[in-house]
């Protein structure tokens, strides 16, 4: 007996979403999952969006009040970036989001800047630092009570870390569907009661070619780079939506995309941005679930995930040939 | 009377006879509980090793014979393709699509097929 996928595709967050369901689970048939993903997908796109000014994000960036009431994601977001700031030391920081408006991101960008032009127009490669001001760190969190506690003019930009989060939630909504995979924008959720392997491709963000293809089964996957979402600012400089926080401006650390692998998706979001903003020699530090990381050269590194070695294959290893007649020697 | 007998009734010489007899017999009986809970201990600690022993033997027979039951699980590696590359190109106009592949079946086993997905910077 065989059982039919079903997938779509369709266009939220300024990109391209997609989700994959097989089988029955808690949401119903895989179409009643699909079409529950993509309802929940384009509804958060509403509230989460900063460039919708009745959005609740920009509701909540321009609330005078210190202590402002909010829906339980936006609440568990808002912990993502906390938590996203302390567990990069404030590499990955969240609110940035008068930084990047004055780098020119102030509205959805329908094309980007070829990444060969942006790289021969970019300035010397340097890793990112955290700022100085850690904003991240005045954000308070009150789950039970959904409140967010910040000083006013402390903004919170959605960006990657969000889709993570949403991956994550509508993962959890599908667990009990055999097999599902949920990309957020470039942020994966796989996962499913059957454990199914799914192939994952790494795409070059030069030409698309699949650089590297991992077969996974329940994990977070994000990809995270400078080759979309760029332009030429005012000063006729290349600019894309990944900043250092230590200047403020778009970072170019000599990598221009990271493919990471994390329990959760929203972790694998932190683990992709840090290892970019940190720069070629520390990104596989940042890795440590395993990940593709491609230089500004084109060239690329696969860190594969570390293998789980059950019993029977560790009983397999000790009763190999070889290594009995190491034993007997 | 034996000698320590002899040393305990010097000790304790206002102790009667029946008293002198019935602490000898409280005597003898913790001697008989502590045999006993002796004997329980060994018996439990013994059956313990036992069991597990065997329960270690069962599951390391079966791993070490290839027959892991988390590998057993039917896992199949997929065939079809779908590209759900995000590009920021595709924004200005909103586009679905939608799409069923069913797996290659045998008439047997369940199979499951997933989909590649492509992953790419957003």
């Amino acid at each position: 007996m065989s059982e039919a996928e079903i997938s779509e595709t369709f266009d939220c967050f300024g990109s391209s979403c997609a989700v994959f369901v097989i089988g029955s689970g808690q949401q119903g048939s895989a179409q009643s999952a699909v079409d529950l993903v993509r309802r929940q997908l384009e509804a958060w796109h509403g509230r989460f969006s900063r460039f919708l000014p009745d959005s609740e994000l920009s509701l909540l960036n321009d609330d005078e009040r210190q202590e402002v009431p909010v829906s339980p994601l936006m609440a568990r977001f808002a912990q993502a970036v906390v938590i996203a700031g302390s567990f990069t030391e404030g590499l990955v920081d969240a609110t940035l989001i008068d930084q990047i408006e004055t780098a020119g991101y102030v509205e959805d960008l329908s094309h980007s800047l070829a990444l060969a032009i942006a790289l021969r127009l970019a300035p010397a490669r340097k890793p990112a630092a955290a700022s100085m001001s850690r904003q991240w760190q005045r954000v308070e969190v009150n789950l039970a009570k959904s409140t967010i506690t910040r000083p006013p003019g402390v903004k919170l930009d959605s960006g990657g870390l969000a889709k993570g989060l949403f991956a994550d939630v509508l993962a959890e909504a599908l667990r009990s569907h055999p097999s599902f995979a949920i990309n957020c924008a470039g942020d994966l959720a796989i996962g499913g009661a059957e454990a199914v392997t799914r192939p994952i491709r790494v795409s070059s963000p030069f030409d698309g070619r699949i650089l590297h293809t991992f077969n996974l089964r329940q994990t977070g996957v994000a990809t995270s780079g400078i080759g979309r979402r760029s332009w030429l600012d005012s000063s006729r400089s290349p600019a894309h939506h990944l900043l250092d926080p230590s200047t403020g401006k778009p970072a170019f650390t000599g990598i221009v995309q990271i493919t990471a692998l994390a329990p959760s998706a929203l972790m694998a979001e932190v683990h992709a941005k840090a290892a970019i903003l940190s720069g070629p020699r520390a990104a596989p530090g940042w890795l440590p679930h395993g990940g593709v990381i491609v230089l500004d050269d084109g060239t690329h590194r696969v860190i594969e995930p570390a293998p789980v070695v059950t019993l029977s294959q560790l009983s397999a290893y000790t009763q190999h040939p070889r290594m009995q007649a190491h034993q007997a020697a | 009377m034996d000698s320590h007998n002899q040393a305990s009734s010097e000790r304790s010489p206002s102790y009667s006879r029946e008293q002198l007899s019935a602490s000898g017999l409280a005597r003898s009986r913790r001697a008989a509980i502590r045999r006993r809970a002796r004997r329980i201990r060994r018996v439990v600690a013994s059956f313990a090793a036992v069991l597990f022993s065997t329960v270690f033997l069962v599951v390391y027979v079966q791993l070490a014979s290839g027959h892991d039951p988390a590998l057993s699980k039917k896992h199949t590696a997929a065939t079809a393709v779908v590209n759900t590359a995000s590009t920021a190109g595709n924004t200005s106009t909103s586009k679905s699509t939608k799409s069923s592949t069913t797996a290659p079946s045998t008439s047997t086993e369940s199979t499951k097929t997933a989909s590649a997905v492509t992953t790419s910077q957003s």
